[in-house]
């Protein structure tokens, strides 16, 4: 693919909303469940748009919001990754089947339980007719959209695309999930929720963040693939292992995502220091949408904090090159290459 | 370089049946598959659905899967939608090939979820449908039952979906990310989404009757529809003729409201338009138009007004095979892909069923008399999802 820009992006989550305040001073957390910090609905919604939507889109137009207006572009394309879509409003609807029967009438809850209610409102915030699609698949779901923005910016008619990667997590969806082991057991990390939304470009500009080199996206690969899919990735950006400042994974302190890293990792990227960055934002299926917005700010720093390093380290300047590293449930794994963008 | 998509093979199940030939013997001989609620226990007798006509034990039994094995109704449909399209490409044992599975789905593992959900919040005996409830779950244990998937990913555009599945498809085709991709959707009948279109009062307690002057809705169907999507270079190393072509696609957003349409059909219109120029075409090499023709008052409306800004005061035949199979929401762009390429084949317009009345608000007349071999080059497939996603697909003969 030819190389492609972040020219804005923004988030709200477990740590200050909009803000890279936790390259420095980093809010901490327990294990357990933590909402994202919400910036105050009132100075964006009106009291009447603010009733009419859930948390979860409030967030996702917000953060859409703000991209744009930093970069003043209408994108060309919306395509938004969810791994649960707006779980609030579909256990609404869960709840009340199971206690009211079928005699409840919810259609504002209905119409924002489908996963693609999320793109379509930010379409329709925006007045974006564009391409407007939504890839829910679990842990990759960030990425499989992001793989779509990539191949859309190759059509000529094609210039900005908006990327948005939004999950919400409620205390009894967590307490489901604890059930099986994706969040809670002998986890040390905590879980909370993402909303992240890019604007990117073909071209450079004054305001570019950094520069996505590549995606790779495997399916129960083996060694081999694996690798292979890493050296595709390193040689279409001319970009050899070594150069590489650090590889950010997924490491959450459940022992059985972290063994999995661990499984393939010296193998694959040799003596390349780790990054983390669920020790910020927490664990949720978008969660590699941070970790992207963790590394794409420390490259538009030129410098990786040292709370990033899983071994211990004083933080490292002049960095050029970051590789994220994400897998899920041992089946779904994803190479990013982000490199500075001067 | 040959950068065309072409298609190989074509899975799908609906009311209508399991397979390509069930499906085509009931266009052919008028008959829906519309009636009343069998197999998905709910109170609301009262709305008739298009069920797919075998209950989750008899699929298991099909596909010879574990009795014991958590599995899901749309993941079932879909194990026996992608078995036919990939015995039809004579895929079947393709360990090492790059393959690509794209899947649409919006509801998943609801029809668990909805049956379960007081354990999962109180007790661990039903665990195993947690982990079957997203979208995503579905689709790996379809790709999982054939092995030897390089990558998997679902969409979620409602009833878009798996239109979107087959557009994304062939574009990691056209940029050479995969030699073949087999996409589409599946998703059943849940009490989830009936209550739900009930709440938004778009269900008709009678057959639907897209199209016509006194339609009240839409019926609910289920099913599943899959594509084997293929490069030239495939196509030539494998020796394997195709059995038409992808000539093109397009996906707008009608930014206009959460779920119902724009007046003008404005996201119809534009991915019509996209479509057609995707393909090289001009809207007159449309031969057919397979609409997405819910039934509702709403949609039926808005397409018109598209299509004849598109197409002018005198449109290619169109019509909705809702009338045969409900609508199947993210499946129904699966399946009503594999329905064109029938048309294709056989050289027939799959007539619309329940029209009696023109619209008065817009007057056209979809195809509601048989005539035998029309012949049919191109054919437009539109699947609109709430939230304005909207997209369309234009199949081609070879």
């Amino acid at each position: 693919m030819q190389p492609l820009y972040i020219q804005s992006i923004s988030q709200i989550s477990a740590q200050k909303p909009f803000s890279e305040s936790w390259m420095e001073q980093p809010i901490q957390y327990g294990y357990g469940y933590h909402r994202s910090i919400d910036p105050d609905f009132k100075d964006f919604f009106s009291p009447n748009e603010a009733r009419r939507m859930g948390r979860l889109l409030k967030r996702a137009i917000i953060t859409s919001r703000e991209v744009i207006k930093d970069t003043q572009v209408l994108p060309d394309a919306i395509i938004t990754g969810t791994g649960l879509g707006c779980i609030d409003n579909t256990e609404i609807l869960l709840k009340a089947l199971s206690n009211e029967g079928e005699t409840i009438s919810k259609p504002a809850c209905f119409m924002q339980s489908t996963h693609n209610t999320i793109s379509s409102l930010v379409g329709i915030d925006l007045k974006c007719h564009g391409y407007n699609t939504t890839y829910s698949h679990k842990g990759i779901s960030f990425e499989c959209a992001l793989l779509d923005a990539t191949m859309q910016l190759s059509k000529n008619d094609i210039h900005s695309v908006l990327v948005g990667a939004h999950d919400e997590m409620t205390p009894d969806y967590f307490t489901i999930l604890q059930r099986i082991g994706y969040l809670g057991g002998d986890m040390k990390g905590f879980s909370s929720e993402t909303s992240v939304s890019m604007l990117l470009e073909k071209e450079k500009n004054q305001q570019t963040i950094c520069r996505i080199d590549g995606i790779e996206i495997c399916y129960c690969p083996t060694m081999k693939e694996l690798t292979s899919s890493l050296e595709r990735l390193l040689k279409n950006a001319k970009c050899p292992l070594p150069s590489i400042d650090g590889i950010m994974i997924g490491v959450n302190g459940n022992s059985h995502n972290d063994n999995t890293y661990s499984k393939y990792i010296p193998d694959l990227f040799g003596e390349v220091p780790l990054l983390r960055y669920k020790h910020l934002f927490g664990e949720s299926y978008t969660a590699p949408a941070l970790g992207f917005y963790t590394a794409a700010i420390c490259l538009k720093h030129h410098h990786i904090p040292s709370h990033l390093f899983i071994e211990d380290c004083n933080g490292k300047q002049g960095i050029k090159h970051i590789l994220l590293y994400n897998q899920f449930e041992d089946k779904n794994h994803t190479l990013i290459l982000l490199s500075c963008s001067n | 370089m040959d950068e065309t998509i072409y298609i190989t093979g074509a899975g799908i199940v609906s009311a209508l049946g399991v397979g390509k030939e069930a499906t085509w013997d009931a266009i052919n001989h008028h008959q829906t598959g519309i009636s009343s609620i069998h197999y998905l226990k709910t109170t609301h007798s009262e709305f008739p659905v298009g069920e797919v006509k075998l209950s989750n034990e008899e699929m298991v039994k099909i596909l010879h899967l574990p009795s014991t094995m958590p599995t899901t109704r749309t993941s079932l449909m879909g194990m026996l939608a992608v078995n036919e399209a990939l015995e039809q490409s004579k895929l079947i044992r393709h360990k090492g090939m790059n393959i690509v599975f794209i899947s649409g789905t919006t509801v998943g593992g609801m029809d668990k979820s909805e049956q379960y959900y007081t354990d999962f919040l109180s007790n661990d005996t039903y665990n195993a449908y947690i982990a079957t409830h997203d979208c995503g779950a579905c689709t790996e244990m379809i790709a999982d039952y054939f092995g030897g998937f390089k990558m998997v990913s679902s969409i979620s555009t409602a009833c878009s979906s798996a239109a979107n599945a087959i557009l994304f498809g062939s574009e990691l085709i056209r940029q050479h990310r995969a030699d073949i991709v087999v996409a589409g959707g599946s998703e059943c009948i849940t009490k989830f989404h009936l209550n739900g279109f009930k709440s938004l009062m778009i269900l008709d307690t009678e057959l639907c009757k897209p199209f016509d002057a006194n339609r009240h809705g839409l019926n609910l169907g289920e099913g599943s529809g899959y594509l084997v999507l293929e490069s030239h270079e495939s196509l030539s190393r494998r020796n394997i003729s195709p059995i038409a072509k992808l000539a093109g696609g397009g996906n707008a957003c009608d930014a206009f409201h959460q779920t119902a349409s724009s007046p003008n059909g404005e996201g119809a219109y534009r991915a019509m338009s996209l479509a057609i120029q995707q393909a090289n075409l001009a809207p007159s090499d449309i031969n057919y138009i397979n609409a997405h023709g819910t039934g509702t008052i709403n949609n039926n409306s808005s397409e018109c007004n598209a299509i004849k800004r598109l197409f002018g005061e005198t449109p290619p035949p169109f019509s909705s095979t809702k009338s045969y199979t409900g609508h199947a929401t993210s499946a129904s762009g699966g399946i009503e892909a594999v329905i064109s390429l029938l048309a294709i084949q056989h050289n027939q317009i799959p007539v619309n069923l329940n029209f009696h009345d023109l619209m008065p608000e817009i007057p056209l007349e979809p195809a509601i008399i048989d005539f035998p071999k029309y012949p049919l080059k191109n054919v437009l497939s539109n699947s609109f999802g709430f939230g304005g996603n909207d997209t369309s697909l234009i199949f081609s003969k070879i």
